[in-house]
């Protein structure tokens, strides 16, 4: 592919990636909303708020360190977006692939979080330093489970005599469900329960928001962001949602609709793009609306030693289901 | 608890220095009727913590406020107390009323006995600058700290001034806008 | 909001040092104003100050010191507080009825009580909601606070308010309850008879709650006993202290109320945030079953002995005497004294106690060594009233100048001066 094709696919990529984004916040609004018995906002919503927080005042407060307060809200969106390019997207592969590019979005969706929490200890304000302080914690306790999911995802790829398994592009040609073994779908069936629960985590959403926690630290390490840095961090959020359910479409749920449907061609990519954007709309529905409607918020604590552990152990023991299976099924 | 077993740990605990009292039981209820104890007692100041450490001993005891008044010369101060709760109508209300000196509006503090009393304590400190030896906070519960008056003394120039300041203020600005 | 002076330092170290984060006066977990100053090393608080008095408006020193006759205090008392705004009323009708020896015909007594149990219900599902929202749970904010319309709407057919019901006045009630009305407080009454349950067990059977709640902002039994804490707060804990049972006043004496703890409900008493949560939700029963009490048993007959303001008034002025009124209020016990003089209108003392007043030493025990998620639950879990306690009319900026009334009006108008042009 010339530069030129990669930079024009880049392009609408992105474009598209922050526009879905933005659109399934409103769609999730609205399911939360209904779910709650209320009217909840249009899903243009998310837009509007945009919009008016890039024509809104930014301020930086005095007690800050200015350029690192900054600088977070743009590398926050350079990495989300960033991520976009290397995720497989249905019928297209990423735009963007290479050795262990799987690797490479573990980090750039790690950078947002990274970036919040610099930003929330840089603003000088004590409940942003607590926000931060809450974010790191948790950034310790949910990446080691995602990486279990990828680690063990990946070796079986290999195992399978397939390159390069780390890249997201091999997970989502060759779903793992069909080429193992009973244990293999239960081990298989554990990790993708890990993964849906570590998504809130990574997004920040109840019961995980607690590096925002509106009611406790008044929004903890955005406190002090206003207009355009604040519709960064916004935006930024809307893209990583659709990153991290795509992250669980082609590692779990890869499967196309056209070939079934006997469809090819321009209509087999469209109804295949189609049912991909429906894969995630799904994943964010299951993983993000119901859990954060259906439950309270949790303490540092209870996240980092009780649920944390737990859902680690339960990674692992996916782990181990598949190199059991490859054992003993050979 | 009734409002005799009351009287007599009081009398036994203050013996002439319970210097009047008097009961004033209330008839409640429609179909059911009920008489509820009320005790107004009358106690010289020093002898509140003995009055409330008597009172405690009978029983949970629970204080409701101390109602402050600038009576002139004297302020007069009124602990409501209630003693006994946790049975139907079980409960008696006690009301020691004491009267202190205007040159020394001081009386002993009676957190130590009762713990709960403090807030009431306070306020009466920034609301009428009665002192409590042995309070364990005194800074102001409502009031700013340096507010420089008492609003509840009848004789502070300060607050007059201060209330007429704030009301003509308004009327001349508001006539000029 | 206060800056920290070390806020610019804090480096790795910053998990063991012990800095200040301020909650309030002005704060998303606070729905009134209040000042928290909390020391915290990492997650643990080690100490705290607590500021009151930004909503302080010297209601009773309107009333004792402005002229005002007492049947215009007696609104004045209604907006003390906005979700309590028939129990001070009750308490202060009470005082003053005491001081001027005035009878209260029975009928009168019962929809008093009727209208105070309607609001505890009211209070009580609000305060639900508003915990739920605290803890993150903004679902059951919004299922509670849809159920709770209900009762509004009973409120409002009653008395014509949602709020402010403007029934209690000195010698009985401003409204009756008509026939016609009977079977729409019935179908009320059914309708949280059918939705206890469901709420008990959206709120006590929840794995997240419970995980929030329980253990979470102790007050000991012997600690709430010793700062004379009031109502779901002192019960909690597992003391049998409520007004309605241990001193009768109205026709309470009528309905034998018994004063609820988490042991009517299977549990030991901890005092936790869960008991608080427990003895609210219970209590909402309890005042289905005095309102169906009050109903059935309502005597016929007057509604007021003065059926005339002017009679009332001249009355009044005659009076002379002091009095106690007390009442319990969702929140706890209401107090107030009244003194009147012969011929004077206004009252010469009046003292108004809300039960935040009684609480606010609570909090002192319950914030030890909690974390800092837990702030916002164990900061509304007393049901805080700032406005009902905070009654002068100072508003203080937090730092070390004050601010006064005129001042920041001065300011306002300077404002709008500069917009007009």
């Amino acid at each position: 592919m010339s530069g030129w094709a990669i930079f024009g696919q880049a392009v609408v990529v992105l474009v598209g990636g922050g526009l879905v984004g933005l659109f399934y916040r409103g769609v999730d609004r609205k399911i939360a909303a209904r779910m709650q018995a209320r009217i909840g906002p249009p899903l243009r919503q998310p837009f509007l708020d945009l919009g008016k927080l890039l024509v809104k005042e930014t301020v930086i407060p005095k007690t800050a360190v200015a350029w690192l307060f900054s600088a977070m809200p743009f590398l926050a969106v350079l990495a989300s977006f960033t991520a976009l390019l290397y995720l497989p997207l249905g019928p297209f592969g990423p735009v963007l692939e290479g050795h262990g590019d799987a690797i490479l979005v573990l980090y750039l969706l790690a950078i947002p979080a990274l970036a919040m929490a610099l930003g929330g200890f840089a603003s000088g304000s004590p409940l942003g330093v607590v926000g931060a302080q809450r974010e790191l914690v948790m950034l310790m306790s949910y990446e080691f489970p995602l990486a279990v999911v990828l680690v063990a995802v990946a070796w079986r790829l290999s195992e399978l005599g397939l390159a390069p398994a780390f890249s997201l592009g091999t997970m989502a040609q060759n779903p793992l469900w069909g080429a193992v073994g009973p244990l293999g779908i239960i081990g298989l069936a554990l990790l993708l329960v890990s993964l849906l629960v570590v998504t809130p985590a990574e997004l920040a959403k109840i019961p995980f928001d607690i590096p925002e926690a509106e009611t406790e630290i008044a929004g903890g390490l955005m406190v002090e962001y206003s207009g355009t840095y604040l519709a960064l961090f916004y935006l930024a959020d809307a893209v990583r949602t659709v990153v991290m359910a795509g992250l669980v479409v082609a590692l779990f749920i890869p499967y196309g609709l056209a070939g079934r449907l006997g469809l090819s061609g321009a209509v087999g990519d469209v109804v295949d793009l189609a049912f991909w954007l429906f894969k995630v709309l799904l994943v964010m529905v299951v993983a993000v609306t119901t859990v954060r409607v259906g439950m309270a918020r949790l303490k540092v604590d209870q996240i980092a030693r009780g649920f944390w552990l737990r859902i680690t152990a339960v990674a692992l023991s996916g782990l181990l289901l598949l190199v059991l299976d490859k054992v003993v099924m050979g | 608890m009734r409002a005799e077993q009351v009287l007599a740990a009081l009398s036994r605990a203050l013996g002439e220095k319970l210097q009047s009292y008097e009961l004033r039981p209330r008839e409640v209820g429609v179909s059911k009727k009920w008489t509820v104890e009320e005790i107004w007692a009358e106690v010289p100041r020093e002898d509140i913590p003995r009055a409330v450490a008597a009172l405690k001993a009978l029983g949970p005891l629970h204080i409701s406020i101390i109602t402050g008044h600038d009576a002139g010369e004297k302020i007069e101060l009124l602990y409501h107390l209630a003693v006994g709760f946790g049975t139907e109508g079980g409960e008696v209300m006690v009301t020691l009323r004491t009267f202190l000196p205007k040159e020394d509006p001081t009386v002993p503090s009676i957190c130590g006995i009762l713990p709960g009393a403090e807030t009431t304590e306070r306020e009466k400190i920034e609301f009428l600058g009665v002192d409590f030896p042995g309070i364990p906070r005194r800074d102001h519960v409502f009031l700013p700290d340096d507010l420089p008056v008492h609003p509840w003394r009848r004789d502070e120039p300060e607050l007059e001034k201060f209330i007429r300041r704030m009301v003509e203020w308004e009327k001349d600005d508001g006539a000029k806008s | 909001m206060e800056r920290n002076p070390e806020g610019e330092n804090l480096e790795y170290g910053a998990l063991e040092e012990v800095f200040e984060v301020p909650i309030g006066p002005i704060h998303p977990a606070l729905k009134e104003p209040i000042r928290f100053t909390f020391q915290v090393r990492g997650e643990r608080i080690v100490d705290v100050q607590i500021r009151t008095g930004f909503a302080h408006r010297g209601i009773e020193f309107m009333g004792m010191r402005q002229g005002r006759n007492l049947i215009q205090i007696l609104y004045l008392s209604e907006r003390i507080c906005g979700i309590c705004s028939v129990s001070h009323p009750i308490a202060f009708t009470q005082a003053v009825e005491r001081a001027a020896g005035i009878e209260v015909p029975p009928r009168a007594q019962y929809i008093r009580v009727i209208i105070s149990e309607l609001e505890r219900i009211h209070s009580h599902l609000l305060w639900a909601g508003v915990a739920a929202h605290e803890l993150g749970f903004d679902t059951l904010l919004h299922l509670t606070w849809r159920v709770r319309e209900k009762v509004l709407d009973i409120l409002e057919e009653l008395t014509g308010n949602r709020i402010n019901y403007a029934i209690p006045i000195f010698g009985g009630v401003r409204r009756d309850i008509t026939p016609e009305q009977y079977p729409r407080v019935w179908e009320a009454i059914r309708y949280y008879r059918g939705l206890l349950e469901e709420l008990l067990d959206a709120f006590l059977r929840d794995p997240t709650v419970e995980a929030r709640t329980r253990g979470v902002g102790i007050l000991e039994p012997k600690e709430a006993e010793e700062l004379c804490a009031v109502g779901p707060t002192a019960r909690a804990s597992g003391l049998r202290k409520d007004v309605r049972q241990d001193r009768p006043y109205l026709a309470y004496s009528d309905f034998e109320v018994k004063a609820i703890t988490p042991a009517d409900y299977g549990l030991t008493p901890v005092g936790d945030v869960y008991d608080k949560i427990v003895v609210r939700l219970l209590e909402v029963g309890q005042s289905l079953d005095i309102i169906e009490k009050a109903l059935e048993n309502m005597p016929e007959g007057e509604i007021t002995s003065f059926p005339k303001i002017p009679a009332l008034l001249a009355h009044l002025k005659k009076a002379e005497g002091e009095g106690l009124g007390w009442h319990e209020a969702p929140r706890g016990e209401v107090i107030h004294y009244v003194r009147l003089v012969s011929g004077e209108e206004s009252p010469l003392i009046w003292k108004v106690k809300a039960p935040t007043y009684s609480n606010l030493l609570s909090w002192y025990p319950m914030f030890e060594d909690q974390e800092v998620a837990d702030i916002p639950i164990i900061a509304a879990c007393i049901d805080p009233c700032i406005c009902c306690m905070d009654r002068v009319y100072i508003v203080r900026n937090g730092k070390e100048e004050t601010w006064t009334k005129e001042e920041l009006l001065r300011l306002s108008w300077e404002k709008t001066r500069r917009m007009r042009r």
